[in-house]
């Protein structure tokens, strides 16, 4: 991909000198030897009520795709056209490549910034040809170069017969692709998608997915991605944080947000979750089901739920056993049974698919979570 | 939200039941009007006899006559209804232009509605005359007018005359400054100064006239001389007065009641005044404004009786006094103003004659003035 | 959360969309609406059926040439400035910061209250060469000022008093406008001037080309304002020969050229219309754009709008003002005019109602049953538009006297009139908030076991209500102000302002026209309202 000359500033504004340096800069995940992708810090934003996003930090690493994960009315979007320039923050500062491009005192508009974005309904320009939306945003490039970078981000997103259709002869997929093709083709700092799979009906989704990860690594692009599908998020992304209510609960690695939820919150949004009422014991954590170890802070008495998930517990049939199946939901790959203990509390146990219990069936819990995490538990 | 549909729905069912109602309703016969016995004008002695209508002419009280008026309402609405009441009939009038009532009379054919046509100009009657749709009035109303003001075939009669005179700026000309006939305006001298409506149906008759009085050629001759004065084109005879008065020229060819009714909306110091050319030739000529009974009207003899009023002295001291136009039936006198009907040198024309607007038109148009 | 609004899904059939066979019930009232706006030309090729050599060799002179390139320079003129004029004004009302927004936004349609008759006798008391201006500028030593007779002042006129239709149309596509591919053009580099001209811009090309097609049609037909400012047009040609000669046949071969004329136009919007493969098909919510900030820019554009508003608006009324102010010094009564002032409103509201309920057949049939008959039909609908007013009533009178006998000169032919010569407006402005449902919710309807007629009262139209309403509006604004029709197909005694006005005009009697006058453009503020009302809803 080649760089592109920038106009002069003028005085006062800030631009984005060559971003070439950037995108090709050598760090690794985690240790960020030149200046992060995409630095947000601190920044607040409300619309003339309640905060949609409050102090909110993170850093984006070169090349790194990062995933925000959250419900709706979160704040994820905001945050996303805060980044792209759509939106001025109240407060905080947000920096694209080195350079502040939100801040106090300093603005840049999203036509300076360089950020790319793939909307969720793809905005494809309807009055365009698909070789015209992708050769868009291209106008300071040379004409010779603006074909073959045309053709190029096309043939990668597997669109190259596709170059004369309007956006309202394709399916969404292929609408996506091109999408995506025309936002990668001037050489972002960094390319936003805003839940990009929603549009696509399920067999669709999996598909783009695996495509769109192919393509974001062979562009070597810096990505955020904004989701309310934590499998998309775990499948695509480096990092991912997690937002709730505008305030960042959680940023790490898929592995660690499934295994070690920072609350309650990602415990229950993050797969599926049962929290169970359990009290602090000696150097333990002691619940219905039984006493797991236990070496953390919190001091002896202390009430707490522990996070159990489905294929942390297992059932065996037991006649003398005191739960008892209440519901089992076949789902292709696993069996997930609801199972009623003796005290009214329903856990959820993951089977495999060929295991069938009856409803009704008594059985015997035991639990054996691969990390024990707890938190406290407010009095009732 | 489905009370306000409900309402809406109501009132578009409401308005479309009106509509077919309105339609569908007779028209509506007038109340018999207690029949009022005629209001004896108070008339010139001389004119007793020929003023007041002879009470056996009286149609049956409650009858309609419909009114074709290409007179405006503002003109003749008071006028026609009081001869509605007098006669104890409801008169109906369709006010519009006389041309394109005309037209829409040519087009009903025996079905028009209409029964008596009021027109601005002889030149319409003479189409409707030709079309075979008038009928012939009884000599009793023809012989109230001279025969310069009627149709040689008795199928209309004038009701006003309008004599054509020349309009002149008053603050930067005398009458003495202008010359005795209509033929003087084509010297040199009065390039950019001169103003003419030639869409004007009395303009174009006034041309007709001149063609059929000194010949064709004569009236190409006096229009292009006219025409290389750089002449200012105006839509109709009042918009040419107002550019006479504000200056922007300073002479019009036009009728010659325009000027009272500035001067009664404007007053006295409007700066217009009429002049009459001096020699008995076409442009002294005095065009009509007429009336003629449709052959298809339902109550010919109300329709004549109507057309009676109009000749009788109330309605033609109206015209005198009103629209300061001159009254056809003799021994009305005119406004003071105006020159009197006798010091008017009319030139000698058959007014039927004017109907060949189309030969008019194509020198016209020819010579590019239309 | 930014309000964002409910979802709109608007699809654009495509070439090869197989469009399913219309149902009798929307098909059969289109048709019959279609064959009625036919009337007049079936009575324009009846009377030129005796035409015969001299009308051949009328239409072939040179200056009938003349004028037919003079009437298309002067039409394609008007429709360029209106356009920009249009372009411009939605725009700064719609998507900027402009001080007052909401009320430039009714002040700026209003001038379309302002018949062409009224328009032009206000130019030429206001800058002719001795009108007022020039009074105002006498001391400073203007004797005279240059003539604004002829072309100049016919296309001023016509410009001023039809912007609106070019404005109201694209106010309502900027207003129902995605801000997705904006913003995905400002992420790509593009300034939002930019932005404007690659991406909005190109949006608005049907908008546009609905207005300006109306404004075309209208300045083909439109008489009051060309014989006033002495520009011949062919209209004036054709009034010539009603005038001039009684002569019907001649007028009717006039006409049956502006007929011709007016199937060019059609022909060539509908270029600019047809290839459109526009439009989105969005899920999800739509935000709207947000406003663009105008900075410095503020003054010289709200400058603008107060120079538009004058000239159009404010100049006609003080003119008005003036005048009656003139006649009341001079002594003369009041002319109050109540009565026809509620005859006027009577008529154009039934008017109204029934084009509405004409329109939304010829729509739905456009929209949703595309084809070649539908497009005839559409397309059929328009040609009434471009001939005057007395050609209209003419055939109406041919055709009416003869087989409508006891509908004759009743409101039921009046308002038929009007249908047939301002139907396109409100067709147009159907169409435009039909294409604006997603059409699978009318499916939803019918799997759920609505038929076609009711789905058309319970779902289309409830949908379609904003547009509606605008349509609405539009159309009482010109119906009130008509002329030729109403004077001579009007149940006798039936006075509306417009002719209430012609009289006074007529006479010379400006005084007395100010107050009708007056009166008509207070009157128009109620569709004005109905079309804001309607732009409200949709919000």
């Amino acid at each position: 991909m080649s760089s592109r000359t920038k106009p002069p500033a003028s005085p006062g504004e800030i631009t984005i000198p060559d971003r070439e340096a950037y995108t090709t800069g050598k760090t690794d995940l985690g240790r960020l030897e030149t200046p992060p992708a995409v630095s947000v810090r601190n920044i607040c934003k409300s619309f003339g009520g309640p905060p949609v996003v409050e102090g909110l930090s993170f850093e984006v690493a070169h090349k790194e795709v990062f995933a925000i994960l959250g419900a709706s009315g979160c704040g994820k979007t905001t945050t996303l056209r805060l980044i792209a320039g759509f939106e001025r923050p109240d407060s905080g500062d947000i920096i694209l490549g080195g350079h502040p491009v939100a801040s106090p005192t300093h603005w840049v508009p999203p036509e300076k910034r360089g950020v790319g974005i793939v909307f969720q309904d793809y905005a494809l320009f309807p009055h365009l040809s698909v070789e015209q939306n992708v050769a868009f945003g291209l106008r300071s490039f040379p004409q010779s170069q603006r074909e073959r970078i045309v053709k190029t981000m096309l043939d990668m997103v597997g669109m190259g017969q596709y170059a004369r259709r309007y956006p309202h002869e394709l399916s969404g997929g292929q609408q996506q692709r091109v999408a995506l093709a025309r936002s990668l083709a001037p050489c972002p700092v960094v390319l936003l998608l805003d839940e990009p799979f929603s549009n696509l009906d399920a067999d669709m989704r999996a598909q783009m997915r695996q495509e769109v990860q192919k393509i974001l690594k062979e562009a070597e692009t810096t990505a955020i991605l904004v989701t309310h599908d934590q499998e998309e998020a775990f499948v695509l992304a480096n990092r991912v944080a997690l937002l709730n209510a505008g305030r960042l609960e959680q940023v790490g690695t898929p592995e660690e947000i499934y295994h070690h939820p920072a609350s309650r919150f990602v415990a229950s949004f993050v797969g599926e979750a049962d929290l169970l009422e359990g009290t602090i014991g000696e150097a333990s954590v002691v619940t219905e089901v039984g006493r797991f170890a236990y070496g953390g802070p919190l001091p002896s008495g202390a009430k707490v739920f522990i996070m159990l998930r489905p294929d942390d517990v297992e059932v065996l049939p037991d006649p003398q056993g005191d739960s008892i199946i209440a519901l089992r939901q076949f789902r292709g790959s696993e069996n997930l049974y609801s199972v009623r203990l003796r005290s009214g509390r329903v856990l959820h146990s993951s089977q495999p698919s060929i295991v069938v219990f009856p409803l009704g069936q008594p059985v015997r819990v035991q639990a054996a979570p691969s990390h024990v995490v707890v938190f406290p538990r407010p009095d009732e | 939200m489905r009370v306000r549909r409900r309402i809406s729905l109501i009132i578009a069912g409401a308005a479309l039941a009106s509509l077919l109602v309105s339609s569908c309703a007779p028209t509506t016969a007038p109340q018999p009007t207690p029949t009022a016995s005629p209001k004896t004008a108070s008339a010139t002695p001389a004119a007793a006899s020929q003023a007041t209508p002879t009470v056996a002419a009286r149609p049956q009280a409650g009858g309609v006559i419909t009114v074709y008026s290409g007179r405006s309402k503002e003109l003749v609405g008071p006028l026609l209804d009081r001869i509605g009441k007098e006669l104890g009939v409801e008169v109906r009038v369709r006010y519009g232009d006389t041309a394109q009532l005309a037209a829409a009379i040519l087009e009903e054919g025996s079905r028009t509605p209409a029964d008596v046509f009021f027109a601005q100009d002889a030149g319409a009657l003479g189409a409707l005359s030709k079309a075979g749709l008038l009928a012939k009035l009884p000599d009793s109303v023809l012989d109230r007018v001279d025969k310069r003001f009627r149709s040689p075939k008795g199928e209309w009669v004038g009701v006003s005359g309008r004599a054509r005179v020349v309009a002149y700026n008053t603050q930067s000309l005398k009458e003495s400054d202008l010359p005795e006939s209509i033929w003087g305006f084509t010297d040199p001298k009065w390039k950019g100064l001169i103003g003419w409506p030639p869409t004007n149906a009395s303009f174009q008759a006034f041309v007709t006239a001149m063609r059929v009085l000194e010949g064709e050629e004569k009236a190409r001759q006096w229009l292009k001389g006219i025409q290389a004065n750089n002449p200012k084109t105006y839509p109709n005879n009042n918009a040419a007065i107002q550019a006479v008065a504000s200056g922007e020229i300073q002479v019009a060819f036009i009728n010659h009641y325009y000027l009272f009714g500035q001067l009664k909306e404007k007053g006295e110091s409007f700066a217009a005044r009429n002049y009459y050319p001096k020699k008995g030739d076409v442009g002294a000529l005095m065009n009509v404004a007429g009336v003629g009974v449709l052959s298809a009207a339902k109550d010919k003899k109300a329709a004549e009786t109507f057309v009676q009023y109009l000749l009788s002295e109330v309605s033609q001291r109206y015209f005198a006094e009103q629209t300061f136009e001159y009254p056809l039936v003799q021994g009305i006198p005119a406004d003071q103003r105006i020159l009197p009907l006798s010091q008017l040198e009319t030139p000698n024309i058959d007014l039927s004659n004017l109907d060949d607007l189309n030969g008019t038109l194509k020198l016209m148009r020819e010579l590019g003035i239309l | 959360m930014q309000a964002v609004r409910p979802a709109l899904f608007v699809t654009w059939i495509g070439r090869g969309a197989r469009a399913p066979r219309p149902p009798a019930v929307i098909l059969i009232p289109a048709v019959i609406v279609a064959a009625a706006m036919l009337l007049p030309i079936a009575y324009l090729v009846l009377r030129t059926v005796g035409a015969g050599e001299e009308a051949l060799q009328l239409l072939l002179t040179g200056r009938t040439v003349q004028v037919l390139f003079n009437t298309s320079l002067l039409a394609l003129s008007v429709t360029v400035a209106t356009s920009a004029l249009g372009v411009a004004l939605a725009w700064l009302t719609v998507r900027t910061d402009l001080p007052l927004r909401r009320l430039w936004a009714v002040l700026l349609a209003l001038p379309l209250a302002v018949p062409s008759y009224v328009g032009g006798f206000v130019l030429i008391s206001a800058f002719g060469p001795r009108g007022m201006l020039q009074q105002l500028l006498a001391p400073l030593g203007v004797e005279r000022l240059p003539d604004i007779y002829g072309f100049p002042g016919a296309m001023l006129a016509l410009t001023l008093f039809s912007y609106p239709y070019v404005l109201l149309s694209v106010r309502g596509a900027l207003s129902g406008m995605d801000s997705g591919p904006e913003e995905a053009s400002r992420s790509l580099g593009c300034s939002p001037a930019a932005t404007f001209w690659r991406v909005v811009l190109p949006q608005l090309k049907p908008a546009t080309a609905a207005g300006a097609l109306l404004v075309a049609l209208y300045t083909l037909s439109d008489f009051g304002a060309v014989s006033l400012l002495r520009f011949e047009s062919f209209t004036f040609q054709i009034y010539l020969q009603y005038q001039g000669s009684f002569d019907r046949t001649l007028a009717a071969v006039f006409s049956l050229v502006l007929v011709c004329l007016t199937v060019l136009v059609l022909f060539s919007e509908g270029r600019a219309r047809g290839r459109a493969a526009y439009y989105r098909s969005t899920v999800g919510s739509i935000r709207p754009p947000r406003p663009v900030s105008l900075g410095r820019w503020r003054w010289p554009a709200l400058a603008f709008c107060i120079l538009t508003a004058t000239a159009a608006l404010a100049l006609p009324v003080l003119v008005l003002v003036f005048w009656l102010a003139q006649g009341i010094a001079a002594g003369q009564p009041l002319f109050l005019v109540w009565r026809p002032a509620l005859n006027s409103a009577y008529a154009s509201g039934l008017a109204t109602a029934v084009m509405l309920a004409a329109a939304v057949p010829v729509a739905v049939l456009a929209v949703r049953y595309r084809g070649r008959l539908s497009a005839l039909v559409e397309r059929t609908t328009y040609i009434g538009f471009a001939l005057p007013g007395i050609v209209i009533a003419l055939s109406l009178v041919f055709f009416g006297v003869r087989y409508a006998t006891p509908l004759y000169q009743t409101m039921a032919m009046l308002v038929f009139a009007y249908l047939v010569r301002f139907l396109p407006q409100a067709v147009g402005a159907t169409r435009a908030s039909l294409l604006q449902i997603n059409p699978r919710v009318e499916d939803a309807a019918r799997s759920l076991g609505y038929s076609v007629p009711q789905i058309l009262a319970r779902v289309t139209i409830p949908l379609v209500r904003r547009g509606l309403l605008g349509a609405a509006g539009l159309v009482f604004l010109t119906t009130v102000k008509e002329l030729p029709a109403t004077l001579i197909l009007s149940p006798i005694g039936f006075d509306t302002l417009a002719t209430s006005i012609w009289g006074a005009t007529s006479e010379g009697l400006y005084a007395r026209a100010a107050v009708p006058a007056l009166l008509l453009i207070l009157i128009s503020f109620i569709p004005m309202a109905l079309m804001a009302k309607g732009e409200e809803i949709g919000r």
